[in-house]
């Protein structure tokens, strides 16, 4: 997600204000009476450590305080933290309501904390539910988590989609700089943020359908327990996997897992469904009441029950067939047919609009990718879209697309401005502004590099950075001020060109991004696991979940194959270390002593050498020549993009890579010995660990990370680290066409520029000898 | 069916090169290839710049253009709604696309320049009868004497040689002319002229009215002469004694054949080469006409008659009822008609005739005016590209020799552009300095070493440039009036034997120092550019620089226009020859060594120095190359200077009488090997390095001279507010 990728470096950079943050707030004298002479109302400071589990009432707001303590909460954020930053950013999201939601009283309540320098006179926090701003407050909770809170007017919310639109429009206290505006942030509390709907009873669901309202629970996770009493039955494993495939497309959370157990549990809370699936009668112990017909047809049914609680989906049938015809039809729902390509990505349950997928040469108007008309007062302006990549994009050499921007600056900008164009938070184009006295630009097209592309979501941040002469005097009040300095318009276009399409493996972010190339397989996929070992089949369970989601459609699964039967096919496979053959090791570049190692503890960390140079280099970076020297090579570096890499004709394997002893789960992807389809595999050193780190790595944060060749989760310093492929098999998807391997060679070239200066050479000559020929013939000879 | 083969296999091969450049590759890559091909370039010149190396070498080259074309085409145009930078940025586009269309037209003519003929002097030819042609307007008889003598002391049986002087200066329409002082001096030339024909035994014709100017002329010669073949000799001209054994045997050889045409070899510098001073050592600016695109053109049949120094067939010629007068190149004109006849022209590389060459800047101009005029008439009326009867190289061909002379608009467009970005912040070239780099400057220097490949020996580098650069100030009027009026522009007579002793500015060259400040103001808002905005300072350092490029070209030509008085009036040809010298009655021992038209330096032996006084009259006597006759040359001394074993004795010519002149035109032009050892010596190819680096300090050392002499001008004005030419003034100062 953006503004979480956005945040990484904010936060980091905020740690230190944070700690800052409990003092007392250092202010020069003349100023004193600014920030706090008259205390913001609408915001009620929460307690200091708030129980999620039972909240008292009394600690929300007036109106809050009218709800009764039986009211049920529907929390709204599907993630673990969301951080609005800089001086104005924007976050519109969808929630699933069922009915009786929709139609319950609600109060909706909005918990944050926000930087210390955000000055609150200037500064707001709003929240709009279908386009109606119910929460428009000053951001003023810099100590501790506050909680604003505001009834919903009747008709506001409807059965269905509902849109929610955070906006943060944030300004410093008292630095008018740019690099200021990058320790300005919200951070939006999940466990405080939720609707507060009246009576437990809207909880309850009466539809099967009302599944897709699952939501997330306080720390924006969803989760599904699939009890299956007799998972130990051979048949059971595809079916579970189906089931949870076709429940994941449901209820399409950014964050779900399942955990797969052959006990009964718990009721089920927030975020959460239990769900029971098995022949009809080895369900009698673990439900008290079967759904009436389940003994003869394929039943799905949401029942009560004393142990699991309200709301539990049932999905039986006499016989194993007909518990399959009965997850078929919950499948049936989801699935699309292999020849009908999505125009969209469903991702409206964490950013909406939905992503519309770019298969080829396609225009778009800023305004349908969700970009409105913005008039802005600050220095950094930020608004960012997203669009859908297939993982047969091949053009991330040489492609570029085109962004026609409409905008406007006012004649207070000055020269020295830009314009900066991110492709998934890396910076593709700048547009310096060169002219003084304000300009309206019209359509100014604006060649954006596609290497930044990924399949899948991807998002265009467009920032504008704005000097001004106001601001370098920076008087008092400066940052507060009003006048309009820059507009970007929502007829603004995004102008797909034609790419290369070609498939590729290894590439663990097409697997990622679009479950590449297990979304168009016309036989089900072997997947190698334990079966009978919980844990591994809650991971794998999890982890075909996320790429069915991917995929947009239940990838079929056959889980008796055998390693022996699948040289020549897609596979994947889910399991501990030492229970992966080492042949499937060597095939994926992973060693073999990672068998035996991984997984023993390690004393120190070790440092990291490359970093550590590189900090050393810079600090050691002088003036003089030596400075403008190292200042062009970094100018070339940035320009050309050019190292000793582009120099190489045949890239050397990459040695066998073996996870270190911070790596908790590994991911690899490569062709399979046949060279016909991908291999990938998803290992750890226990089931434990393999079943976290799935849970862990099919979260919203780190699966967006999964690229290259091989993928490492390491939970201590956060996030995925990779390995990019050495070499690709490539996978035709589309039809010869010239056009097509036109741009694939272009693309190949890019990537190869030594071997396109030598096939330019070669043909060179050819050409001159054929010339030579030529000239031998025609005219005058002597 | 070969030939068809050839051409398809060579279609073939470019397709897949074509298919391989225009792959939307990225900049890396392109940076990459670009350096590439410069290395391969450099390596391919240093080992072997011939044969089919060259044409390798030349492909290389060809993909970087045409890299640079598609990436111009496809990535650098300003957006279609911003038409303050659109319109500007789409005509400097047109502009490259022209220049590059004329290196593709370039490369198609000098692909394979044919190899000098092997001499035809020592071959029994035969040896049909031959009109010489020597039209004249207003040239003094001495020039004419020397021409019709040289004409006449041309190795050919008597009986088959007649010369005609052919003059246009005293027709009836000028005899009779309304101003009395036009006519009484019309009358002295045509009883002048008469008289100088029969002296030395051409034939003299002049006709009623100046209808068709040269072109009019030449057939007045033909309506009233005979002979199967026609030699042109333009008044300045003469024919070396080996001119027509050397040209006629061809016409027996094909008998489609409707010309054979010569180099223009001059005796003396053209103003720029005068200024520069560097006639000495560098190829003429025609050497690379007549050294490598005339022998291209041979090459396609495409060799075109250029007015002088050419035989014709008059049975062709009578075909299209003479030379064809609409356009005022008529030379070139006649050519395209003949040759969409089916005719047939060749070309022999080795020079038979020496000429004189404009002796200021302003007859220069006037010179390349007249070209520049009648080409664009002739493709305004004859339009080769697509006329009926030429094969499509000849159309390339003539395409070529007529599109050139487009060039001063692009050559404008160029001076210009980088201003607009200067000084108005017009973006009429979007790409930023990396792409700059990666693609224009590659562009730019492999542009340069192709030239250098194709011309090397015959045009050092950034001369090109320079002589468009100059030319382009005056002649992009002109070019745009005779579009405007294709029927309007006339003949006009360029004049070779002006005044060039003083030194003065040209009175054509004001908009050269104007330009020059508006270049320089450039340069300065580059440097305030540069630290005033920062943020766009890759861009500004770019188009400064290329704005530097402009600025330098511009210093170069103050130079031009600032004539130098030279003291000897024309052109030294070393010669070594033995004769004898007159002193008080006695004949001593001495050699000639060198001569021009006027005068020449003799080395006197066995003689003391005083004995020779300044101004006294004297003779040489020596042996005539053409017949082995003695002759006796009466000479004035002029000065004189002690050797070691000798005395140095300059004198000019005296001649009074036909014979004479005889003398003079033996002495300077009986022997062609001369000439051409004078060419060979300059020839010679600095390479793209060391050239550039001479050219930049010639550069700077002319700047400083026109400054000097725009100084010099400008004191001379104050002091004296009523005084006439500038250059006079000048000189009295000095």
């Amino acid at each position: 997600m953006r503004l979480t990728l956005a945040a990484i470096g904010i936060t980091l950079m905020a740690g230190t204000v944070a700690y800052a943050q409990s003092g007392p707030f250092d202010m020069t004298p003349e100023r004193q009476d600014l920030p706090q002479a008259t205390p913001p109302a609408e915001p009620v400071p929460s307690p200091p450590e708030p129980n999620r589990a039972a909240p008292a009432p009394g600690e929300a707001a007036p109106i809050a305080e009218a709800s009764p303590p039986t009211a049920a909460r529907r929390y709204l954020l599907p993630f673990p933290d969301l951080t609005l930053p800089g001086e104005y950013a924007r976050r519109p999201w969808s929630i699933f309501l069922t009915p009786e939601q929709a139609a319950a009283k609600a109060t909706v309540r909005l918990g944050y904390q926000n930087a210390i320098i955000v000055a609150p006179e200037a500064s707001r926090l709003t929240l709009a539910i279908n386009g109606d701003r119910l929460i428009d407050a000053p951001i003023a909770s810099p100590e501790k988590n506050s909680s604003l809170a505001v009834e919903i007017p009747a008709g506001t919310l409807h059965a269905g989609l509902n849109e929610l639109e955070l906006t943060a429009s944030q300004r410093h206290r008292t630095d008018c700089s740019i690099e200021s505006t990058y320790e300005l942030w919200t951070q939006i509390d999940p466990a405080e943020t939720y609707l507060s709907l009246e009576a437990a009873a809207p909880m309850r669901w009466k539809r099967v359908d009302d599944i897709r309202a699952i939501g997330a629970d306080d720390e924006g996770a969803t989760t599904f327990n699939l009890i299956v009493p007799s998972m130990d039955q051979a048949a059971s494993t595809q079916l579970t996997v189906r089931l949870a495939e076709s429940l994941a497309l449901m209820a399409n959370m950014p964050n779900q897992s399942f955990i797969v157990s052959d006990q009964s549990g718990s009721p089920a809370t927030e975020g959460q469904a239990n769900v029971v699936m098995g022949v009809a009668s080895d369900l009698a112990g673990t439900l008290a009441t079967l759904p009436p017909g389940s003994e003869t047809a394929p039943t799905v049914a949401l029942v009560d029950d004393p142990a699991l609680g309200s709301s539990t989906l049932v999905v039986t049938g006499p016989t194993w067939s007909m518990v399959q015809a009965a997850i078929d039809g919950l499948a049936h729902q989801v699935d699309r047919p292999i020849d009908v390509q999505r125009t969209s990505l469903a991702t409206q349950l964490w950013r909406s609009p939905d992503v519309p997928m770019m298969f080829g040469a396609t225009e778009a108007k800023l305004a349908d990718l969700g970009v409105t008309t913005q008039e802005f007062a600050g220095r950094r302006f930020r608004t960012d879209f997203a669009f859908g990549m297939p993982a047969d994009f091949y053009a991330n050499a040489y492609g570029e697309f085109t962004l026609l921007l409409d905008a406007a600056y006012s004649p207070e900008v000055l020269p020295g401005s830009h314009i900066d164009i991110y492709v998934n938070d890396n910076i593709a184009a700048t547009v310096p502004i060169t002219a003084y006295g304000g300009e309206i630009l019209r359509h100014l097209p604006i060649p954006v590099t596609m290497r930044h592309f990924r399949p899948g979501e991807n998002t265009v941040a467009i920032e504008a950075v704005l000097n001004t002469e106001t601001d370098k005097l920076c008087a008092p009040g400066a940052t507060g001020l009003d006048n309009g300095r820059f507009v970007i318009f929502d007829s603004s276009e995004f102008i797909m060109p034609d790419y290369a399409r070609l498939g590729h493996t290894p590439d663990l972010a097409g697997v990622g991004g679009t479950g590449f190339p297990y979304n168009r397989l016309s036989y089900p996929i072997p997947l190698i696991i334990d079966r009978v070992q919980p844990d591994t089949l809650s991971a794998a369970t999890t982890l075909l979940a996320r790429l069915s989601v991917a995929a947009g459609r239940p990838i079929a699964v056959d889980t008796t194959a055998s390693v022996a039967s699948i040289a020549d096919k897609n596979a994947i496979f889910v399991n501990t270390i030492s229970q992966i053959p080492s042949t499937v090791l060597a095939r994926l570049g992973v060693g073999d002593e990672a068998r035996s190692s991984w997984g023993e503890t390690v004393a120190s960390i070790r440092p990291d050498t490359q970093a550590t140079f590189d900090d050393w280099r810079e600090r050691l970076r002088g003036s003089g020549w030596r400075g403008q020297a190292s200042r062009f090579q970094d100018w070339m570096d940035r320009t050309f993009n050019v190292s000793l890499d582009t120099f190489r004709l045949f890239r050397p394997a990459t040695p066998e890579f073996t996870p270190g002893g911070n790596d908790s789960l590994l991911v690899a992807a490569d062709a399979n010995p046949a060279g016909t389809g991908s291999w990938t595999l998803v290992t750890a050193p226990t089931v434990g660990a393999l079943q976290e780190g799935v849970r862990e790595l099919t979260g919203y944060a780190s699966w967006g990370q999964l690229n290259g060749h091989i993928s490492t989760l390491n939970p201590v310093s956060g996030g995925l680290s990779s390995i990019p492929a050495s070499g690709h098999a490539f996978i035709q998807t589309q039809p010869f066409s010239f056009r097509n391997y036109r741009l694939i060679a272009a693309n190949w070239l890019s990537s190869n520029a030594l071997s396109y200066a030598l096939v330019l050479s070669a043909l060179s000559i050819l050409l001159g000898l054929a010339t030579a020929a030529l000239l031998a013939t025609l005219g005058r000879k002597q | 069916m070969r030939k068809l083969l050839m051409i398809l296999l060579w279609a073939m091969a470019s397709a897949v090169v074509i298919a391989l450049i225009t792959l939307p590759i990225n900049i890396e890559t392109q940076l990459i290839a670009g350096m590439s091909v410069l290395v391969a370039m450099m390596i391919l010149k240093l080992v072997r710049p011939t044969g089919i190396w060259r044409l390798i070498a030349l492909a290389f080259g060809t993909a970087v253009v045409l890299r640079y074309v598609y990436w111009r085409t496809t990535d650098t145009l300003p957006p279609f709604n911003q038409l303050e930078n659109f319109i500007p940025g789409f005509l400097l586009y047109l502009a490259e696309l022209y220049s590059v269309l004329m290196l593709a037209l370039s490369l198609f003519v000098v692909a394979q320049p044919l190899p000098p003929r092997p001499s035809r002097a020592k071959l029994n030819d035969r040896t049909p009868a031959v009109d010489v042609f020597i039209p004249t307007y207003n040239e003094e008889p001495e020039l004419l004497a020397n021409t019709i003598a040289a004409a006449k002391g041309m190795d050919y049986p008597a009986d088959k040689l007649t010369v005609w002087l052919l003059d246009d200066g005293s027709t009836l329409q000028k005899r009779n002319a309304e101003k009395i002082g036009e006519a009484n001096a019309a009358e002295q030339r045509h009883a002048e002229l008469q008289k100088l024909a029969a002296d030395l035994g051409a034939n003299y014709l002049t006709r009623d009215r100046n209808e068709h100017a040269k072109a009019g002329n030449l057939n007045n010669g033909l309506a009233h002469s005979t002979g199967e073949l026609v030699a042109v000799f333009d008044a300045d001209h003469a024919p070396a004694r080996d001119f027509l054994k050397e040209t006629i045997g061809h016409f027996d050889e094909d008998p489609r054949l409707f010309l054979v045409q010569t180099p223009h070899f001059f005796l003396n510098p053209d103003p720029v080469e005068r200024n520069l001073r560097t006639f000495e050592k560098m190829p003429s600016e025609n050497e690379m006409f007549y050294g490598v695109i005339q022998r291209g053109l041979d090459k396609w049949n495409a060799s075109f008659f250029c007015g002088s120094a050419a035989v014709l067939r008059r049975e062709a010629l009578l075909e299209t009822d003479g030379f064809s007068g609409i356009s005022i190149t008529e030379d070139c004109e006649t050519a395209v008609e003949l040759h969409s006849r089916g005719w047939n022209s060749i070309y022999v590389d080795k020079p038979l005739i020496a000429g004189l060459q404009p002796a200021t800047f302003a007859s220069f101009i006037g010179q390349r005016s007249r070209w520049a005029q009648g080409m664009m008439q002739i493709l305004r009326f004859r339009f080769p590209p697509m006329k009926r009867g030429l094969s499509i190289p000849q159309r390339l061909c003539y395409a070529s020799s007529t599109l050139f002379w487009l060039f001063p608009f692009a050559r404008t467009i160029f001076l210009i552009a980088p201003l607009f970005y200067l000084f108005f912040d017009l973006q009429i070239f979007t790409a930023s300095g990396g792409e700059f780099l990666a693609y224009t400057l590659t562009y730019m220097i492999v542009n340069l070493m192709m030239q250098n490949y194709l011309y090397g020996e015959f045009r050092w580098p950034w001369i090109s440039e320079l002589y468009e650069y100059i030319q382009t100030v005056h002649l992009l009027p002109a070019v745009v009036s005779v579009i405007l009026n294709p029927r309007k522009p006339t003949f006009k007579v360029t004049a070779k034997d002006e005044s060039i002793a003083t030194s003065r500015l040209s009175e054509i060259g004001m908009p050269f120092f104007f330009i020059f400040g508006v270049l320089l103001l450039g340069v300065a808002v580059t440097v305030y550019k540069v630290y005033a905005e920062p943020f766009k300072a890759d861009v500004t350092l770019v188009v400064g620089g290329w704005n530097l490029i402009n600025l330098i070209m511009a210093g170069c030509a103050l130079g031009v226009v600032s004539e130098r008085g030279e003291r000897a009036a024309s052109r030294r040809v070393k010669v070594s020859r033995r004769c004898d010298f007159k002193l008080d009655g006695e004949w001593l021992k001495a050699t000639i060594e060198d001569v021009s038209v006027n005068g020449a330096r003799v080395l006197v032996f066995g003689a003391s120095a005083d004995a020779f006084a300044k101004g006294s009259a004297s003779a040489i006597r020596f042996k005539s190359f053409a017949d082995g006759t003695e002759g006796v040359l009466p000479i004035t001394v002029r000065n004189k200077e002690v050797t070691s074993d000798s005395i140095a004795v300059g004198c000019y010519f005296s001649p009074n009488e036909a014979a004479h002149h005889r003398l003079v035109a033996d002495l300077l032009f009986a022997n062609s090997n001369q000439w051409e050892e004078f060419q060979l010596s300059r020839r010679g190819n600095p390479g793209l390095l060391a050239g550039t680096l001479w050219f930049l300090r010639l550069a700077i050392f002319q700047t400083y001279r026109g400054l000097v002499y725009l100084g010099r001008a400008i004191r001379a004005r104050g002091q004296d507010p009523r005084s006439g030419p500038v250059g006079k003034v000048a000189e009295r100062v000095s």
